[in-house]
C-alpha cells in the first residue's frame, strides 16, 4: 500500500450503552451471574471504502449516522470490531475541539505534545514552532494554559499544529467550521496546499460547498455506506433523502 | 536512530515527553521546587523513627560494621523500596486516568503515560537513594554489596508497574478500584519487614500461612535484599533473588499483556 492510502475493509463498530455497564465494582459484582444486558449499538456496518492517496475525500450523513466514528477508526483511537481499517504513513487528526491537547499544559507544550504523539521530537516541533505559533494567530496565549483559551483560539492552535507536520493524511472533522471567516478561509487555502502536495484528506462537514471540493463524496446512513461517488451526484442524492424523509414527517404531521 | 521502527521510536519520545511533564509538574509551583520530594521521604523516616525507635524502642539490628545502628537508617532502607513500589501502583491509575481525555481524541501508545510517571519515580528513588548511600558511607557502612540495591529496585520496578498496569486499567472501568488499591497498600505495608526486622517474627506464635505470606511475599523480599545491600552488606541469598525474579516477571509481563489488550478500549469508557 502505497504511503497516504486508507483501506477499510468489511468494518463493523459496536458501542455498548453506557447505562449497561457497571461502574463500580459493588454493581459489577451484583451483576455477576445474571445474563448480560445485550443493549448495544452499531455505528457502523460493514463499510467498505477505499482512499487513494492524495485525493480528498468527504463524508456526509444525517447526525448519528457514522460519520465521526469512522473517522475515529481511520485515527486509531477506537478499534473496530469487526473488519479492518489500514492507514499508512504520518496521520494527523483533527476530530474535535482541541484535539489531543491538554488542559493544564500551556500551549507551547501542547504543541510538543502533539508533536510527540505524531512521532516528533522535541528538536524537529521546535523548528517548525515559529511558523505553526504564526499561522495559529495566537502568538500572545500560547504560553498560557490552554484551559484558557475559547473555542476559536483551541481549533486556531489545532489546526495550525495539524496543517504544519506535513501529514501524509489528515482527518478533519467539521472543526474548521468553528474559527471566523477569516480562519476558515485560510484552512481551506491550506488543505488545498496540502493537497496539492499530495496528503491525502478527509473531512466530515454538513457544508455542501465544502464536499462539491473534494475528489469523492461518500454518504452514510444510520451505520451503512449508502453511496461513494462525485460529489455533485452523492450530495443531491443526500439531499433528495432528507428531502423525501421531510415529507413523510410532515404528512405524519398532517 | 536509524536502527528503531517509527513506531518504537515514538514511543520513547512520549515516555520522555510524560516523564518530564510528571516531574515538572509534581513541584511546579513551588519555590522550593526538589526540596519537597526529600521532605515527605525524611518526615516518614523520623516519624516511624520516633514511633517505633524512640518511644516503643525498637531496635535496629547490627550493621555490617558495628557503627551504622540505627532505627532510622533501617527504616530508610526499605522505605524507598517500598516508596517507589507503593509509587508506581497508585501513580499507574492517575497516569492513565489523566491522558484518558486525550486518549479519546487522538491515538497515542497509552502504555507511555505510564512508563514515561514510572521513569519519573525512578528518578526521584535515585535521588534518595544517593541519600541514603551518602549517609551510609558517612557511617563508613557500605561496601561493594550495593551493587544489589538497583537489583531491589528493578524488582520492585517491574513488580509495581505490573500491578499499576492491571489497577489502572480496572480503575478506568471501575471507580471505586483506587479505593480498594489504597486500602490494600495500607494492609500491605505492615506486611512488609519495614517497621519491624524479620526476626521479630521467627519468636512469635504465628499460623502458618501468616508466617509465609509475611515471609515470601514479593515486596517484602525486595525488601530484604536492598536491606543486604546497603545495611547488612552482605549477599543476598540467590533463593531470595530467584523468588524476587519470578514475581517480577510474572507481575510484569502478565500486566503488560492486560494492559495492551485492554488499553484499546479505554477510549469507549464513559
Amino acid at each position: 500500500m502505497t504511503v497516504g492510502a486508507i483501506t477499510v475493509e468489511a468494518v463493523s463498530k459496536r458501542f455498548r450503552l453506557e447505562r449497561n455497564r457497571p461502574s463500580s465494582l459493588k454493581e459489577a459484582i451484583l451483576r455477576m451471574g445474571r445474563s448480560r444486558d445485550t443493549d448495544e449499538f452499531w455505528a457502523l456496518r460493514d463499510v467498505s471504502l477505499k482512499i487513494r492517496t492524495g485525493s480528498s475525500f468527504g463524508l456526509i450523513g444525517h447526525n448519528g449516522s457514522g460519520k465521526s466514528t469512522l473517522l475515529r477508526l481511520m485515527a486509531g483511537i477506537h478499534r473496530p470490531t469487526l473488519g479492518s481499517v489500514e492507514t499508512t504513513g504520518r496521520l494527523s487528526a483533527l476530530l474535535e475541539l482541541g484535539s489531543g491537547f491538554h488542559p493544564d499544559l500551556t500551549g507551547r507544550e501542547n504543541v510538543y505534545l502533539n508533536g510527540a504523539m505524531l512521532g516528533f521530537t522535541r528538536r524537529q516541533m521546535a523548528a517548525s514552532m515559529e511558523e505553526i505559533i504564526e499561522f495559529s494567530g495566537i502568538r500572545d496565549f500560547v504560553d498560557e494554559p490552554v484551559k484558557i483559551y475559547s473555542t476559536g483560539m483551541y481549533v486556531r492552535l489545532g489546526f495550525a499544529v495539524a496543517v504544519n507536520i506535513n501529514p501524509d493524511i489528515l482527518l478533519v472533522d467539521e472543526v474548521v467550521a468553528v474559527g471566523d471567516e477569516e480562519f476558515q478561509r485560510k484552512c481551506v487555502a491550506h488543505m488545498d496546499l496540502l493537497r496539492d502536495n499530495g496528503t491525502t484528506i478527509v473531512m466530515v462537514s454538513h457544508s455542501t460547498d465544502l464536499m462539491a471540493e473534494c475528489d469523492k463524496v461518500g454518504w452514510l446512513d444510520h451505520g451503512r455506506l449508502m453511496r461513494v461517488g462525485a460529489p455533485d451526484d452523492v450530495v443531491s442524492e443526500y439531499l433528495a433523502n432528507v428531502d423525501s424523509n421531510d415529507k413523510t414527517l410532515q404528512a405524519h404531521h398532517d | 536512530m536509524p536502527s528503531v521502527s517509527p513506531s518504537v521510536r515514538k514511543s520513547i519520545t512520549l515516555t520522555y515527553h510524560f516523564a518530564e511533564r510528571e516531574s515538572k509538574a509534581r513541584y511546579k509551583r513551588s519555590v522550593l521546587g526538589w526540596f519537597w520530594s526529600f521532605m515527605n521521604p525524611l518526615v516518614t523516616v523520623a516519624v516511624y523513627w520516633f514511633v517505633f525507635g524512640a518511644i516503643y524502642g525498637a531496635e535496629a539490628p547490627k550493621t555490617a560494621n558495628g557503627n551504622a545502628e540505627s532505627f532510622g537508617l533501617y527504616l530508610f532502607t526499605g522505605l524507598v523500596i517500598w516508596t517507589l513500589f507503593t509509587g508506581l501502583v497508585g501513580g499507574s491509575m492517575v497516569w492513565l486516568s489523566s491522558v484518558s481525555d486525550l486518549r479519546k481524541k487522538i491515538y497515542f501508545p497509552t502504555e507511555t503515560a505510564l512508563l514515561g510517571g514510572a521513569a519519573s519515580n525512578l528518578v526521584q528513588t535515585t535521588l534518595e537513594v544517593v541519600v541514603l548511600l551518602a549517609i551510609m558511607a558517612a557511617f563508613s557502612n557500605i561496601g561493594w554489596t550495593v551493587v544489589f540495591l538497583p537489583v531491589a529496585m528493578v524488582f520492585a520496578l517491574g513488580f509495581g508497574l505490573g500491578l499499576g498496569f492491571i489497577a489502572s486499567v480496572l480503575n478506568a472501568r471501575y471507580r471505586d478500584v483506587s479505593y480498594l488499591v489504597g486500602i490494600l497498600l495500607n494492609v500491605a505495608f505492615f506486611a512488609v519487614p519495614i517497621v519491624y526486622t524479620p526476626q521479630l517474627l521467627q519468636d512469635k506464635d504465628l499460623p502458618q500461612t501468616a508466617r509465609v505470606l509475611l515471609e515470601w511475599n514479593p515486596v517484602a523480599l525486595f525488601i530484604e535484599t536492598s536491606r543486604d545491600a546497603v545495611y547488612f552488606l552482605q549477599v543476598p541469598s540467590w533463593n531470595r533473588l530467584l523468588a524476587s525474579s519470578v514475581w517480577t516477571v510474572a507481575a510484569f509481563s502478565i500486566g503488560w499483556v492486560f494492559f495492551r489488550r485492554q488499553s484499546m478500549s479505554i477510549s469507549e469508557e464513559p
